[in-house]
């Protein structure tokens, strides 16, 4: 036992094996420089809407005689949808809703509903009063054009192709029927 | 004094793996949140956009900007916004004359670039990018809007702040 003790010490140290981390800190403190500088951090989306005008065109003939009105009267505390025939029987309706979470659902439910039994009118005039503030009117914005994960997938003809394709809103033309001299 | 009592000196080092931990987790987010869109765009600082549940994602700089202060055509100034509304001055027919007149060299320069490269032009098809802020109220946009249809833009794209939700 005593030899054995002698010559473990006598044995050389092994030499401690250090791993140099300062080129990959200096690799990760410029990523994060360049990141940080160059990251935005707002996601930023659009709405597409449209302003009415004049024009010499002819109407399109394939447009139907009785056609469905959907226009959106946007208050300040308030906002309505209106529907109703070109031609009789007008079988007129109108929904009050509230800018509160529960409202806008139904009010984008019932979007969903007239869009589904209705798919060939594509267009909804947006009216709104002067003193409603921009974000107020992008959330009825959002309730009339975007599509939901629940909500039916509706389809238009590619202008192009002549193909069906499937589009990612509800509502395609919204107008801002406000917007006249 | 530690040395002359012929103890060896203790090397002090500093612990690193914390502050790599740190910036390993920081790296890691900043790449996931790296945004991959073709355009990348600073909002302007005087204003906030509205937030929306849109999918479009932004596909071109806005033209126009309307922060709480101004109104810039292409970063350059048009008129001064007080009490949210454009000054007397420059109204006209409720819509705002130097925001028209921008906006009709705006189109003059979209129409001369069309031709040149050979698109075919229509009529009223001019399209603009808009930025604004979310407290302004729809008069405003409407003398926007106004101006931009004399001008012979009436399709807008509206700059809104994408929620997850």
């Amino acid at each position: 036992m005593s030899k054995r003790k002698k010559k473990k010490k006598h044995e050389p140290k092994a030499a401690e094996a250090e791993l140099n981390i300062m080129p990959f800190i200096d690799i990760f403190s410029m990523l994060n420089v360049f990141l940080l500088v160059s990251a935005t951090f707002i996601n930023i989306g659009l709405i597409r809407v449209q302003v009415p005008f004049l024009t010499n065109a002819p109407p399109p003939k394939d447009k139907p005689k009785r056609s469905l009105e959907i226009n959106v009267g946007v208050e300040k505390e308030q906002f309505e949808l209106e529907t109703r025939w070109t031609q009789a029987p007008v079988e007129e309706d109108k929904q009050v809703y509230k800018f509160n979470k529960a409202d806008i659902e139904k009010f984008h439910d019932a979007m969903v509903s007239l869009r589904s039994k209705h798919p060939e009118f594509d267009k909804v005039t947006v009216f709104s009063e002067d003193d409603v503030p921009y974000k107020k009117l992008v959330r009825v914005l959002d309730g009339i054009k975007v599509r939901q994960k629940d909500d039916p997938v509706f389809t238009e003809v590619d202008k192009k192709s002549g193909l069906k394709k499937e589009v990612d809103y509800i509502y395609r033309k919204v107008v801002m029927g406000s917007v006249v001299l | 004094m530690a040395s002359v009592g012929g103890e060896q000196t203790e090397s002090l080092t500093l612990n690193l793996t914390p502050m790599l931990d740190i910036f390993s987790i920081l790296v890691c987010f900043l790449l996931m949140s790296y945004s991959t869109d073709p355009v990348n765009h600073d909002v302007d600082t005087n204003l906030e956009l509205p937030e929306s549940a849109t999918l479009v994602n932004l596909d071109e700089i806005p033209a126009i900007v309307v922060n709480r202060k101004e109104i810039l055509v292409n970063n350059k100034k048009i008129t001064s916004i007080v009490n949210g509304d454009v000054v007397e001055s420059d109204r006209a027919q409720g819509a705002i004359m130097p925001l028209f007149k921008e906006l009709e060299k705006l189109a003059e320069m979209n129409k001369k670039a069309r031709i040149k490269a050979g698109v075919e032009v229509k009529e009223k098809l001019g399209t603009l990018a808009m930025e604004m802020d979310k407290e302004h109220r729809f008069k405003l946009m409407k003398r926007v809007m106004l101006s931009a249809q004399q001008a012979e833009f009436i399709n807008f794209k509206l700059l809104v702040e994408k929620t997850s939700d």
